[in-house]
């Protein structure tokens, strides 16, 4: 065998079967876009099995973006969510890093507790938070706001004190399942799960972060947040960045948390929307796919790039 | 002299009580569903008994009845356990070609295997649906969940591997070349040795993966296959009538991983991050 067939030999596999499993499905999913594919038509018996006689150029594309409403709230949310959360998960992140970043007693401890929620299953994640921390009747929440009003009406018995805290209205609990505010379950569920993740990164990052450099800063009377702003923050500037994209990518095909929070109450994502055309529109369902791999695509270019200048590296 | 006395009491009082208090806020949605999993159903509602209750072990000896815990159990480790051994069985190598023979698209092959990882899956939803339902009949078995399981991770495991074998110094492997050693006997007897701690982290990272994830495990099985997404998945709402028994199933469900998921932190790192932060 010659040097180079041999390396291509090895590589094959992996190679061959990634090609089939991006590309199959992918082409299927754009040959559906193209056709009227709808599992349930009565009317049209002919419509319910893919084929080119059907053909229906950028016809699904246009029903999604014009004339599905919820093709634009999907889209919005699904920004929203990973907006947030990214924002939230950075913010966290980066405080805490630089928080534990200096020894401290027990660090060790407390680092492997707070790395432990992203191990957690997505599915065990979101039912332990709707049920049993959000819910405003049984869960932490409910209960708290409960404790909490109690606490004010035994007040109202005592002198002069008594007397303001009477005036003060009884607490209702948010609900974290309507529309809106199921939106905002999500968003924290994933922003539990994921800051760990970006406090592993931050650290991993502060590590390398040039000592000297500081206690020269230090020497020169340069105070915590100058110091931060100066030095730490350009050092993370580009894992700011990789946390930033890998979130962005993972978050856009978010599923487990929202199938779980907020079936059936409106709260959609592109995937969930894509999910429910599946059940019958599969027109419909290709062309929003289409979609979300092109956003996904946005963000996959930067975040490839700059891995692959560190492969140059 | 004021600056580096402020420095020392942050250092010593403010940080440790401050990290500790993170840490303990972070972990504690994973300590209250263990803590939930010792109260009986009826308990768990109740506001009177939210400390205080008398723990029971009775959810996690009922877990079989209530769940069929086992069978999902079964499921999550057969599928995880051979989705790893089958990515590493395919990226070995891959990576060991890619970290040892550069060719000129070597760079470009790594990236490309990436860009796979970043396909929205709810794009794919209904031709894999169609494709293992109608097509190759294979809907809802072992097979489907660990190729496709294996797939997802490929990428991955791939690029661990990679940034692993590219560690180990060339010359070792070209004196094996002069002894005339087989390309087997390359991977077998110098490669896999050296980088076996490597190959270890990634085998256990790739295991995470598959056992946590959670959307072709849940659309592409129903009952023969379903793993622990699924059964977790399938009881979303219980409406509070449930707590005690669902927390007693959530956390044997999540307790293994996240014990294992202890010991790769920092594998985590550059498994995450495609070796772009060190």
């Amino acid at each position: 065998m010659t040097d180079r067939l041999l390396p291509r030999l090895l590589q094959a596999p992996a190679v061959v079967l990634l090609l089939i499993w991006m590309f199959v499905p992918l082409s299927m999913t754009l040959f559906f876009s193209f056709i009227r594919y709808v599992l349930n038509s009565l009317r049209h018996p002919e419509w319910t099995y893919p084929s080119l006689e059907n053909w229906r150029g950028f016809g699904n594309y246009e029903y999604v973006l014009y004339k599905s409403k919820d093709f634009w709230f999907a889209v919005q949310n699904s920004i929203f969510i990973v907006g947030s959360v990214i924002f939230f998960t950075v913010v966290l992140g980066l405080a805490i890093a630089v928080l534990i970043n200096r020894p401290f007693l027990g660090r060790g401890i407390a680092r492997v507790l707070l790395i432990s929620p992203f191990f957690v299953m997505p599915s065990v994640n979101a039912v332990l938070w709707i049920n049993m921390i959000l819910d405003p009747v049984l869960g932490l929440n409910g209960l708290a706001v409960e404790g909490l009003n109690k606490i004010v009406i035994s007040l109202h018995d005592y002198p002069i004190i008594g007397s303001f805290f009477s005036l003060w209205p009884e607490i209702e609990p948010i609900s974290f399942r309507a529309t809106q505010t199921s939106a905002y379950a999500v968003i924290i569920m994933v922003t539990w799960q994921w800051t760990p993740f970006a406090i592993l990164i931050f650290m991993t990052s502060l590590q390398s972060e040039d000592q000297q450099q500081k206690e020269a800063a230090i020497l020169d009377g340069a105070n915590a947040w100058s110091q931060f702003r100066n030095l730490t923050l350009p050092h993370l500037a580009r894992p700011i960045a990789i946390v930033v994209m890998i979130q962005a990518i993972f978050h856009l095909s978010l599923y487990a948390e929202i199938e779980i929070v907020s079936r059936g109450n409106g709260n959609k994502n592109l995937p969930y929307l894509i999910g429910e055309f599946s059940s019958n529109n599969i027109g419909a369902a290709s062309a929003t796919g289409i979609f979300a791999v092109i956003l996904a695509n946005i963000v996959a270019i930067f975040l490839l790039r700059l891995v692959g200048k560190n492969l140059a590296d | 002299m004021d600056i580096i006395a402020q420095k020392v009491s942050f250092g010593r009082f403010i940080r440790p009580i401050a990290g500790w208090l993170v840490a303990l806020i972070f972990f504690f949605p994973i300590f209250w569903m263990l803590f939930t999993s010792f109260k009986t159903d009826a308990d768990a509602v109740k506001p009177e008994y939210l400390f205080f209750f008398s723990p029971t072990l009775e959810n996690y000896f009922q877990m079989t009845e209530n769940y069929d815990y086992w069978r999902f159990a079964k499921n999550s480790i057969i599928t995880s356990t051979f989705a790893t051994v089958f990515a590493l069985f395919v990226g070995v190598p891959s990576a060991y070609a890619m970290a040892f023979t550069p060719g000129r698209r070597t760079k470009d092959i790594l990236i490309w295997m990436l860009s796979t990882k970043m396909l929205p899956a709810a794009a794919v939803l209904y031709p894999m649906t169609f494709l293992t339902k109608n097509v190759l009949g294979v809907f809802d078995t072992h097979f489907l969940v660990i190729l496709v399981l294996s797939l997802i991770n490929l990428p991955i495991v791939i690029w661990m591997l990679f940034t692993y074998f590219k560690e180990i110094p060339k010359e070792i492997i070209e004196a094996g070349k002069m002894d005339g050693v087989s390309v087997w006997g390359e991977i077998k007897d110098i490669v896999l040795p050296l980088a076996w701690g490597g190959l270890v982290s990634t085998a256990l990272l790739c295991f995470i993966f598959c056992w946590n994830e959670a959307y072709w495990t849940v659309r592409l099985t129903t009952t023969d296959a379903a793993t622990f997404s699924k059964l977790i998945e399938g009881n979303r709402a219980p409406e509070g009538l449930f707590f005690g028994r669902l927390s007693a199933v959530s956390t044997a469900a999540v307790g293994p991983i996240v014990v294992l998921g202890w010991f790769c932190q920092k594998q985590l790192v550059q498994g995450l991050t495609f070796g772009a932060v060190k």
